[in-house]
């Protein structure tokens, strides 16, 4: 990390240095060795990251024997794709994504809207006694979910909503929700007050400005938001365990689960299932971050 | 909407501005909370005091609760494994919050504001992609995966280190009562770090460009800017960040469960593990939301005095 | 205008889940009668029956129970709606489960007073004993092993039925038979002999017995060494609470003293206090390891898995008490909507043809007939297991006795491998925490 730190300070001033205004800031940029230094030190913190990964991908191609006669770090004596076969027939993995893709894309949509409305209130709006109100909203996530699970399960059960997967997502839009009014109330504090007043004098009402002037300007939060929010549900264990008892509802972490018997578990297909779990987040993460990228280009534009 | 590259609001907000904001139809702000309210009310608040409930009983999950008054709580104030594993909180929160919050902050700016100027930017998306997906791993498999880099016989990293010549570093990680909290941290660090890089560098994003050219032209630094500009800019996202990761360092539990089970000799114990212990295995729900409730009274705490904190220094920013 | 967009939203948002609740409200009706069947689905002609068990589809009783099923729907007409769930989900919730109208009509569960006990203590679980009786199960079934069928208040060994098993399990030795013949040993007969085989290995720098001290097997291990000086008082007594235990005097303490002995002598490698069963059993497979003390749960898995070399079990020597019980038990929830259907399954499961099924994949049936019993692999197990049977010897599990004492012995056993505390120290520990458990049973 201090390599970071120290060929950045050294890079930095250099360049401070030459204040030739003349010149295009971003031709100048792209010269210098120093660049590449900080490069190779970023490249290998994520490959050095990474090494996890390579021993799932490993293991996700050994058939059991292999894996049992040469352990888990030797490479795989030949490409064995029962695994995934086994795992995708075993479990209905095309079921299961079905099932966890509704179940966190309603609750990424929905709890960044709700989001949305309770910060507009409490960062715009600033209302009174908003600093306790964002505790409170927060207590959804300081609570230990163990806590919570013997009333919400009696909860789900009086309103005819157990094993029913609306219940988790409502009790997700609620838990993500806390996160993300927390951190858009504390973002749109810094709104620039000048913006909402010219719009206001414009003649546009609350709603209109929320939608028009807030939500624009604030899509780069949203977008960590909605990741946030998808990811997070996706891998959520304990509350879809208890919520979900039908094969029909479950999400794709409770199936993994399943391949985790009381003493003994079937390593190589656990490393197949993972892999192939862990695709529709990634390529999910991958999507979202151009919209991520293109919020920046929209603003510089302007 | 024509004018967004308006310089931020410290630049140009004063007091006086503030209070000439229109103040008619405060009150209509409140309706944006409803929806919001009406589903926190029903999954947390009525649990919550479902909850406080059950830690003055004695129940086995099923079956009617039986009143006991204030015995659990008695009982858990005398428990020194819950005191104990809060020892272990606070290598959590500089696993989970210190370490990476200065991490993240250096390598979402290191992504931002320099890859990201000299290289092609799918570099730095790359990279931040890359950072970012142990968050995405189910922590279940990740304890599988680690637990086969760390076997002490056959790991991938004593395999490693024996072939280099360094037997001696070969150590026994989670087995041994010195070397598996500091193996946990580790690990935690690599689970964490991705979180804050995400979110600073859509923090970064919101910083007006024009600043660091203003910067830059005046002939500061990339580290002077990174102090100057940067730091101040998004003081918004490390509060929420750090907030949130003690938040969840005080309740960690995943992670624990499939590395170390609280092991060796409880020498990694925490208290959502312990509360879980009770809750589940030992059928002693009403033990079980007394350690919750006290949590969670430890982290309503934590979290009271860390707002005061933001609220603060949002005034004296004069925002 | 505005507002009203605003409004209407408010209202959607409330009104959504009542209207869920409203419908999925309707179908609810079961009252856990044994003629209400669960609405909708269940109309072919001989009835639904909704199974759960978390038996891997290749393991024994995963095999042998899938023939039952098409044994069941052939006999009966009836449809089995079989799901494959996740152990731990039953451990967890399975109280959540069967107190609502959600759960299945039979089930596979863990057997022990903090599962079954508990839940039948709740009347969730249906009283089988007319039922065992009637079918003959009660004479199908060793003594020993009707221990975790029967409930009193939730304490197992005596009382109603609540569960049926219908396979055993118990630990033994299993052993690398090319590197007994690499180092010159025999299988040991006594306790001595098998320190003297240890020795040989720990002399050639062989590590000689597999451990995963994260895990079951260090206390395992330590309760074999123990039962090596008990009797069935004794197991009583630990088990069941007839008596007082000291843990400070023989059995425990010559198996604390001496699993310490073994760790000190190099049998057990000291770096094993974070190894995970899997690892150790990998290590055996693989090769490495000349011998593990664990259970009949990997034999299946040694069998299809280990292909370089030869390998046998023997049982640990000069016991005649060794850790072991039945296997998990078929439940029937209070709420069961089929439950003539539910019993006629659990009677197909203990036909000898299902149970030769079961012994011949690796598994220990209770009820097969020797003659189909032709696996020469599964007999050297179903052998070493008929002579615990016919010893009486099924002396359960050192975490059995009181909730949550699992973890308590792996702390303890951990602090023995990593050699940070003696032997009596551990005991006090164990000791102090059985103690409070039981005060807290009874």
């Amino acid at each position: 990390m201090s390599t970071d730190l120290a060929v950045a300070d050294r890079v930095g001033p250099a360049r401070g240095g030459r204040t030739g205004g003349a010149t295009a800031p971003h031709e100048r940029l792209r010269r210098g060795p120093g660049r590449w230094l900080v490069l190779t030190a970023a490249v290998l913190l994520a490959v050095a990251m990474m090494v996890p990964f390579a021993i799932m991908l490993l293991n996700a191609f050994k058939s059991p024997t292999d894996y049992s006669t040469n352990g888990p770090l030797s490479l795989p004596t030949s490409l064995y794709t029962d695994g995934l076969v086994n795992f995708w027939n075993r479990v209905d993995y095309p079921g299961k994504l079905v099932n966890s893709i509704v179940i966190s894309g309603s609750v990424a949509f929905l709890a960044t809207v709700v989001s949305l409305l309770n910060a507009y209130a409490l960062g715009i709006g600033r209302i009174k006694g908003r600093l306790w109100i964002v505790m409170l909203f927060l207590l959804a996530n300081m609570l230990p979910q163990e806590a919570l699970i013997y009333p919400l399960y009696y909860l789900a059960k009086q309103t005819g909503l157990y094993n029913t997967q609306l219940s988790v997502i409502i009790i997700f839009t609620v838990i993500q929700s806390a996160f993300g009014t927390y951190l858009l109330a504390s973002v749109f504090s810094t709104f620039p007050p000048s913006v909402l007043e010219a719009a206001a004098l414009d003649g546009a009402s609350r709603w209109q400005v929320l939608w028009r002037v807030v939500f624009p300007i604030s899509r780069p939060t949203l977008a960590v938001l909605v990741i946030f929010f998808f990811i997070w549900t996706w891998n959520e264990f304990f509350i879809p365990l208890v919520m979900l008892i039908d094969n029909a509802t479950q999400t794709i972490p409770v199936a993994i689960a399943s391949l985790q018997g009381d003493r003994l578990m079937d390593a190589p297909t656990i490393n197949a299932g993972s892999l192939i779990s862990l695709l529709p987040a990634v390529i999910f993460f991958l999507i979202f971050q151009r919209t991520l990228t293109r919020g920046i280009t929209a603003g510089a534009v302007k | 909407m024509t004018t967004v590259t308006h310089p931020p609001a410290r630049a140009t907000t004063t007091p006086t501005r503030r209070r000439a904001r229109p103040r008619s139809g405060q009150g209509t702000y409140w309706l944006y909370l409803v929806p919001g309210a009406v589903l926190f009310i029903g999954v947390i608040v009525v649990p919550f005091f479902m909850n406080l409930y059950y830690s003055m009983t004695r129940w086995p999950g099923i079956g009617e609760p039986r009143w006991i008054g204030f015995d659990n709580y008695t009982r858990l104030f005398a428990d020194d494994t819950f005191w104990l594993s809060f020892r272990n909180s606070v290598a959590m929160i500089v696993a989970m919050v210190v370490v990476p919050t200065l991490v993240g902050l250096l390598l979402a700016a290191v992504l931002f504001d320099y890859l990201g100027k000299r290289f092609d930017g799918r570099v730095a998306s790359g990279l931040r992609a890359t950072y970012y997906l142990p968050q995405i791993l189910p922590v279940a498999v990740a304890g599988i995966l680690w637990g086969w880099v760390l076997n002490p016989q056959t790991g991938a990293l004593n395999v490693i280190l024996r072939n280099l010549g360094l037997e001696s570093w070969a150590l026994n990680w989670l087995g041994d009562t010195g070397t598996a909290l500091p193996t946990v941290m580790l690990v935690m660090i690599w689970v964490q770090v991705g979180y804050p890089v995400v979110i600073f560098m859509a923090a970064l994003q919101r910083v007006d460009p024009e600043l660091y050219e203003a910067a830059e032209l005046d002939g500061a630094g990339w580290f002077r800017r990174f102090r100057a500009i940067t730091l101040p800019q998004i003081k918004p996202e490390t509060f929420v960040v750090t907030l949130t990761c003690t938040i969840a360092a005080l309740k960690v539990f995943g992670p624990i469960y499939v590395l170390t089970k609280g092991g060796p000799e409880n020498s990694t114990n925490v208290p959502s593990y312990f509360a879980y212990q009770n809750f589940f295995p030992k059928s002693q729900v009403g033990y079980g939301a007394a350690i919750a409730m006290v949590l969670t009274v430890i982290v309503i705490i934590v979290s009271i005095i860390f707002m005061r904190v933001q609220a603060a220094s949002e005034r004296k920013e004069g925002i | 205008m505005t507002r009203r967009r605003h409004g209407r939203l408010v209202a959607g948002l409330l009104v959504l889940p009542l209207a869920l609740a409203a419908c999925s409200g309707g179908t609810d009706d079961t009252d856990g009668g044994d003629e209400g069947t669960g609405g909708e689905t269940a109309a072919t002609e001989g009835g639904t029956l909704k199974l759960w068990h978390y038996e891997s589809a290749d393991g024994a009783m995963g095999i042998a129970w899938d023939e039952a099923i098409k044994v069941f729907e052939e006999e009966t007409g009836a449809t089995v709606e079989f799901e494959r769930k996740a152990f731990e989900q039953i451990q967890q919730t399975a109280g959540m489960v069967l107190s609502s109208d959600e759960g299945p009509d039979i089930m596979e569960y863990n057997k022990g007073n903090a599962t079954a006990g508990l839940l039948s203590s709740q009347g969730l679980l249906t009283d089988l004993t007319d039922v065992a009786e009637e079918r003959g199960w009660t004479d199908m079934l060793p003594e020993s092993i009707q221990t975790t069928a029967r409930y009193e208040n939730g304490v197992m060994g005596s009382g109603p039925w609540f569960g049926v098993p219908n396979y055993g399990e118990f630990v033994t030795v299993y052993y690398n038979k090319a590197m007994f013949e690499e180092y010159g040993v025999e299988v040991p007969t006594t306790l001595t002999e098998m320190e003297d085989v240890m020795d040989t290995f720990v002399a050639a720098g062989v590590v000689p017995l597999g451990m995963a001290g994260a895990e079951y097997p260090a206390g395992q291990l330590f309760y074999e060494l123990a039962l090596s000086k008990a009797d069935r008082d004794f197991v009583s007594a630990y088990q069941t609470y007839t008596d007082d235990v000291d843990f400070q005097a023989d059995p425990l303490k010559y198996g604390a003293e001496t699993f310490d002995a073994w760790v000190k002598a190099g049998y057990v490698a000291q770096d094993s206090a974070s190894i995970k069963a899997e690892d150790m059993g990998v290590a055996f497979i693989n090769g490495t390891t000349p011998m593990i003390v664990s259970g009949s749960w990997w034999y299946g898995r040694f069998v299809s898995e280990i292909t370089g070399f030869d390998w046998g079990i023997f049982n640990f020597p000069g016991n005649t008490l060794n850790a072991g019980s039945s296997g998990n038990i078929w439940v029937v929830p209070e709420n069961s909507a089929n439950k003539e259907l539910a019993y006629e399954f659990i009677d197909i499961t203990m036909r000898p043809e299902i149970q030769a099924l079961l012994g011949n994949n690796g598994g220990l049936p209770l009820n097969a007939d020797p003659a189909d019993l032709t696996d020469p692999k599964s007999q050297e197990l179903i052998t070493a297991f008929n002579e615990v049977l016919d010893n009486d010897g099924l002396a359960f599990y050192p975490d059995w006795p009181v909730p949550g004492y699992y973890d308590v012995l792996v702390a303890a056993f951990q602090s023995l491998i990593n050699q940070s505390k003696t032997p009596e120290e551990v005991l006090t520990e164990i000791g102090t925490a059985y103690d409070d458990g039981v005060a807290n049973i009874g």
